[in-house]
């Protein structure tokens, strides 16, 4: 060996790093191909998996809705919110006392309830959950299915579920259906 | 000569363990297993963080474990498996107020659910 002490270190290491790169690149390629991580629903994920994409999910919103500019959120908002949550959001999310349609108990990821969304997320964020959806978590975009305005009272409305009974949501929501398609028609 | 029998017993116990699954906690009826998959299916690990069942941080309902430490559930009804399916089935019955909806789960998935609920120490 004519190298020197350094160079033979700096050469093992690199070649130690290329070794390693090659042997993980063949792991991750032969576990992708094999299809062996069941992509069925009723299989839970392997916990870090879930951990790893919420982190994820969590990061991509809070960046993506920096920009975005919260209007001022009142009662009258909320309360237009509320219908449109009944009509649109309660069938996968429910409410308090209200269970989830069937198809909203066994998706994977649970929608989960959004009681305790205000605590999680900003005005702004959930706005553009609501507005863009998520990948692959089955939360549609509905950016071009309610207009702004139907967008923020929904947000509202969320924004004041952590302080409502299962009888103040009945109440709040025993308002008559307020049509999207409806009103965009008449627009 | 202690170390090698040492080692081989938890070896055994490990391979005992992993074969049995969940054990059932005594004198309670249901498939632990299939409770365990079911809790998932009903979405009870929206509200609720449940030992096994891979979920979100959540604390919008309480957490259930050690439940089967509990000496009460709902607040009032006293901790057995007769009672944990009436309240899972149908929360309204015992407590008209309560925000845990029924979720249309059947007598043989509570049982299941509650026998999987019933391990939890």
């Amino acid at each position: 060996m004519s190298l020197s002490r350094p160079a033979l270190v700096v050469k093992t290491a690199v070649l130690t790093l290329l070794a390693a790169g090659v042997v993980a690149a063949a792991v991750g390629f032969t576990v992708l191909r094999s299809g062996w991580y069941d992509i069925g629903a009723t299989t839970q994920h392997l916990s870090f998996v879930y951990k790893l994409l919420e982190q994820g999910m969590q990061y991509s919103v809070r960046h993506h809705a920096m920009e975005v500019v919260t209007p001022p959120l009142g009662q009258a908002e909320a309360l237009r919110g509320a219908a449109l949550y009944r009509d649109n959001c309660a069938q996968c999310h429910g409410g308090p006392g209200v269970a989830t349609a069937a198809h909203g108990m066994s998706m994977q990821p649970v929608p989960g309830p959004l009681v305790d969304a205000a605590r999680r997320w900003r005005p702004r964020e959930l706005y553009w959950i609501t507005r863009h959806g998520i990948k692959m978590s089955g939360m549609p975009a509905w950016e071009y299915h309610l207009d702004e305005a139907e967008t923020w009272a929904i947000v509202a409305f969320i924004n004041r579920m952590q302080d409502m009974s299962a009888r103040d949501y009945r109440t709040l929501t025993a308002t008559p259906s307020v049509r999207a398609g409806d009103q965009r028609e008449a627009r | 000569m202690k170390t090698p029998h040492l080692l081989l017993a938890m070896l055994a116990a490990c391979l005992l363990l992993a074969g049995c699954g969940t054990r059932r906690a005594p004198g309670v009826e249901g498939d632990p297993e299939r409770g365990k998959v079911a809790l998932a299916q009903y979405g009870c690990r929206s509200c609720h963080v449940i030992p096994g069942v891979t979920g979100s941080e959540t604390m919008v309902g309480r957490p259930l474990d050690g439940l089967a430490q509990r000496k009460f559930i709902a607040g009032s009804l006293p901790n057995n498996q007769a009672n944990l399916v009436r309240w899972i089935r149908n929360p309204q019955a015992i407590d008209p107020e309560s925000a845990m909806p029924a979720m249309g789960v059947t007598q043989n998935d509570a049982l299941d659910i509650s026998a999987y609920l019933l391990t939890l120490e």
